[in-house]
């Protein structure tokens, strides 16, 4: 992981942890206590992932709250939703391990497993 | 015209008669680089001839057509035909139609091209930016986690690009097992894999229906993914990579110790669809015939020669449209 990406994934971890809207301060001084850091960083990386369309916020007097556009968990089931599609159904280029399956395949590979594993049973 | 029938004839012959047979050479993965030039070339080698036949084409309908035009015309309409009919009208509509037709159909291809592998790294990145704000760091890999029980890893590029894992997977592979899978997943990312599987999609969204183009697309993918494993397998060792293919495509842990792989392979490469080399390409069959492939025991001469017989192919594809072009007219 690194440079200013690191920082997002952070503010955007610790947003999550909050239950409410978080202002600029409250993370700021959260973030103080791991690291030195500066307030417009903290300021500048919140208005970034509001800009990216990652974080709500409401003016509230002289300061903004920011919310999360969507739940972790929410995010983490689109992934997976493009992520399982049937092949080509994603533009995405995602490159699997072990592609999606059908029933015959997954046949074929349990009786390789059950070969592989029992030796000469067969 | 001669040279334009030559390079037409070329690109159609090797766009359709020459996928199956390449498909026979590259397909057991035997000499991963050299299957992937041989494709690529095919497919470079395949536009070229037909470029360069329309670049000849219009060449001769610029020189040749108002005899063209005269000989239609007094066919038709005998004497009453003079040049003022064939010169003017029918010569600037029949040309004007010829380039507006091939010129429209190259444009809409460029354009479904163009969409295609937008849209693809587009979303790509998207994915992969959502990946690492939204997963869980596992320390020491580079990769993040997501929560779902169904095992599955795979890398997305993007800036920068992320290497996703379930927590399923995370479930089923043991400590040397994970370690082959990002070996599989970092050598797709340096190998910059995903540049190879964008522009030959984009190709076969260009050119619906063209064999080359559709099968070539997801042969380079097949190929694509041996490379990774051969350099899983170079980390990790074959065993650790078949283990980690089976644990991830059964869903079932797969202790590496339980698998009896000294003793297996005749029994078992009878069994697998790789031997058959028709079946071999089938999409479907991909995983075991990636089994079988890590199984199976080298051939070195066999190999070798089938390893020059791909480098004399690529060669040759590259230099034919050229060739062609110089000698045919």
């Amino acid at each position: 992981m690194r440079g200013f990406g690191d920082l997002e994934t952070e503010v955007m971890h610790r947003v999550w942890d909050h239950d409410g809207p978080v202002t600029v301060r409250e993370l700021f001084d959260e973030l103080r206590g791991q690291r030195p850091i500066a307030y417009t960083t903290v300021m500048s990386t919140m208005d970034n992932l509001h800009r990216k369309g990652w974080l709500n916020r409401d003016k509230d007097g002289k300061a903004y709250r920011y919310t999360a556009v969507a739940s972790r968990d929410e995010y983490s089931a689109r992934l997976m939703r493009e992520a399982m599609a049937e092949a080509g159904d994603t533009e995405a280029v995602l490159s699997h391990f072990v592609a999606q399956m059908d029933g015959e395949e997954s046949a074929v590979l349990g009786e390789v497993l059950r070969k592989l594993a029992g030796g000469e049973r067969a | 015209m001669r040279p334009a029938l030559a390079l037409f004839g070329y690109a159609l012959a090797v766009s359709w008669s020459l996928p199956p047979l390449l498909a026979r050479l590259t397909g057991r993965g035997v000499s991963v680089r050299l299957g992937l030039a041989a494709w690529l070339s095919a497919m470079a080698s395949a536009l070229m001839a037909a470029g360069l036949g329309i670049q000849s084409l219009f060449g001769t309908v610029r020189a040749d057509w108002p005899s063209l035009t005269r000989a239609v015309c007094r066919s038709v309409a005998g004497d009453a035909c003079t040049p003022v009919v064939y010169r003017s009208a029918l010569y600037e509509l029949g040309v004007g139609a010829c380039a507006l037709l091939v010129s429209a159909a190259a444009v809409v291809a460029v354009w479904r091209y163009g969409r295609r592998t937008r849209r693809g790294r587009t979303r790509s990145r998207a994915h992969a930016r959502a990946a690492l704000l939204a997963g869980t760091p596992l320390p020491g890999t580079g990769a993040v986690v997501l929560p779902d029980p169904r095992p599955a890893a795979y890398c997305v590029p993007g800036r920068p690009a992320a290497i996703v894992l379930t927590t399923g997977a995370l479930n089923v592979l043991d400590g040397a097992q994970l370690a082959a899978v990002l070996a599989h997943e970092r050598a797709h990312l340096s190998g910059r894999h995903h540049a190879l599987v964008l522009v030959t999609r984009g190709l076969a969204a260009a050119l619906p229906g063209v064999p080359l183009f559709t099968r070539g697309a997801a042969e380079v993918a097949r190929l694509a993914e041996m490379s990774a494993d051969d350099a899983a397998a170079r980390a990790s060792g074959r065993p650790t990579v078949v283990a980690a293919l089976l644990a991830i495509g059964t869903r079932t842990a797969v202790p590496a110790s339980a698998l009896a792989l000294a003793r297996v392979p005749s029994s078992l490469l009878s069994m697998l669809p790789g031997r058959a080399d028709a079946g071999l390409a089938a999409a479907g069959y991909a995983v075991p015939a990636r089994v079988e492939r890590m199984l199976r025991s080298p051939r070195p001469v066999r190999d070798a020669a089938l390893g020059f017989a791909l480098a004399v192919a690529a060669i040759a594809l590259a230099a034919m449209p050229v060739v062609l072009a110089a000698f045919a007219g």
